[in-house]
């Protein structure tokens, strides 16, 4: 049966030996190991930030052997972490930019929270463009695939069927749908942790709260909640540009703030510094003041 | 493009009828029911623990006759067990090496799903041997595969692109990784299991 299946089911698995070089284990949290991908030959390893529980005593391994790593810095916003593994020398993986992807091609997706590399297979379901992680992270292109998450998958690669990685693979990024980062995403982050140690955020200084708003409000702006202030902080952005306790903030910079998510996806690293018009219903009527968004500590 | 699909189909399917054509269904009475795979010529039958109930079943063979079933060992840490009916000449499925299988490598998985006679469900390897997470507290080493498995798959033949038996359909492990015994777990059962018989007799 030296046909194009036993050819194919081949081919895979040795894109899976090959690629898996570069695949390793990531020792950061109590109970499974979970997987990160080398992303450069210094030592430089790629890993999800919701797998790395810890902030010292980190270890990676690839078999049996386990070598310290140091946390570079996270990005909860995009699910990322990027470690410095010391003491041991790996082959960084073919990164790729998903741009040439497309609906139905072959993806496999591999892991090691054991002592060999796992794989498990599928196709590319869904592409798109950038889209905002629940935690306000910017994520440049939306790729979604079939393949299943295994336990102590996230961290590892999303793999092409030359074996080129095309993104990192999270299962917390949104929970029921395999999603993997862009690997422009992963150097965007992987570039500012190395330069600051972490990923710039917008900061606004309020608490506050889903409120539903009055019918007719709902109905004008076509959106049934918004977000009632329940504290100001004093010397804060709001504050200085004028948002006070009681305002139910509906808006910011042009686009629609119903609950905390909008408002956090609105806060990216990218707002920061900038002017940004704030739609408030005070006193049962709109208003718009201008606030200057901060950096958050 | 469309010519190597069409012979990607044509190859699963070839393999898909090397599995079928080994296939026992396996019926404890009018309730449970799973798989079994023809693993020697001479009757004997490979299928779960779990799936014999009893120690006497009925097995439906490729050939669809109904035959009476007698359990001839257990490998209890396994949940396997090999069973022998009087036939011969039966179509024995070869037994492939499951230390040989790689993460990335296709496999196929036959059996009975809900009743469902020779439907089968194709997957790759994800990992095989005692270091897998999730895995039920019974057995220690799994071949785990990303495809399911569901009631009736239990005693099926899981086999690689060359159609050789790699596992036995066992257990989900979660929503969406099936477990299969490796091949070569069975080999050590058999092995004992006939040479007990041997003595025996």
């Amino acid at each position: 049966m030296s046909d194009v299946l036993a050819t194919l089911s081949n081919e895979l698995a040795a894109v899976v030996e090959n690629t898996g070089r570069s695949v390793v284990r990531v020792e950061a949290r109590r109970r499974l190991p979970a997987s990160g991908v080398v992303w450069s030959n210094d030592g430089l390893i790629v890993t999800a930030h919701h797998v790395v529980h810890w902030d010292e005593n980190i270890r990676v391994g690839v078999g049996a052997e386990t070598f310290p790593a140091a946390l570079v810095g996270r990005d909860p916003s995009t699910d990322l972490a990027v470690l410095r593994a010391e003491g041991i020398r790996l082959p960084a993986a073919a990164w790729e930019t998903p741009d040439d992807l497309r609906v139905g091609h072959l993806a496999l997706a591999l892991g090691r929270p054991g002592r060999s590399v796992q794989a498990t297979f599928g196709i590319v379901s869904a592409l798109g463009e950038g889209w905002r992680s629940p935690a306000g992270g910017l994520i440049d292109r939306y790729l979604q695939t079939d393949v299943v998450m295994y336990p102590g998958f996230s961290g590892g690669p999303l793999v092409d069927a030359l074996g080129n990685v095309r993104g990192v693979n999270s299962s917390a990024l949104m929970r029921g749908v395999s999603l993997a980062v862009p690997t422009s995403t992963v150097s965007r982050v992987v570039e500012a942790l190395l330069e600051h140690g972490y990923i710039r955020r917008g900061y606004l200084g309020v608490g506050a709260q889903p409120a539903r708003l009055p019918e007719a409000i709902a109905e004008k702006l076509g959106q049934e909640t918004g977000l009632l202030l329940v504290s100001v902080e004093k010397g804060s952005p709001a504050e200085q540009g004028g948002l006070v306790m009681g305002d139910t903030i509906v808006g910011l910079g042009g686009e629609r703030v119903r609950h905390l998510d909008d408002l956090m996806a609105l806060l990216g690293g990218d707002a920061v510094g900038q002017e940004r018009a704030v739609r408030v219903l005070r006193g049962g009527g709109l208003a718009e003041v201008t606030v200057v968004i901060g950096e958050r500590e | 493009m469309s010519d190597l699909i069409q012979q990607l189909n044509s190859a699963l399917a070839r393999a898909a009828e090397t599995a079928d054509a080994s296939l026992v269904q396996v019926s404890n009475g009018w309730r449970g029911q799973g798989s079994g795979i023809v693993v020697h010529p001479e009757g004997l039958i490979l299928t779960n623990g779990h799936v014999m109930r009893r120690d006497e079943v009925k097995a439906t063979l490729p050939d669809g006759r109904i035959l009476p079933a007698r359990l001839l060992a257990r490998y209890e840490d396994h949940d396997l067990a090999l069973l022998r009916v009087d036939a011969s000449d039966l179509p024995a499925l070869p037994l492939g090496s499951s230390k040989a299988l790689r993460a990335g490598e296709w496999v196929l998985a036959l059996g009975y799903p809900w009743g469902v006679p020779g439907a089968a469900t194709a997957g790759v390897v994800i990992g095989v041997g005692d270091g897998l997470p999730e895995r039920p507290n019974f057995g220690s080493e799994w071949l785990a595969v990303d495809l399911h498995l569901r009631p009736g798959d239990s005693g099926g033949p899981m086999v690689n692109a060359a159609g050789e038996l790699v596992g036995v359909n066992t257990v989900m492990a979660g929503p969406d990784v099936g477990l299969a015994i490796p091949v070569d777990v069975v080999k050590r059962f058999m092995k004992q299991a006939l040479q007990a018989e041997s003595k025996a007799a």
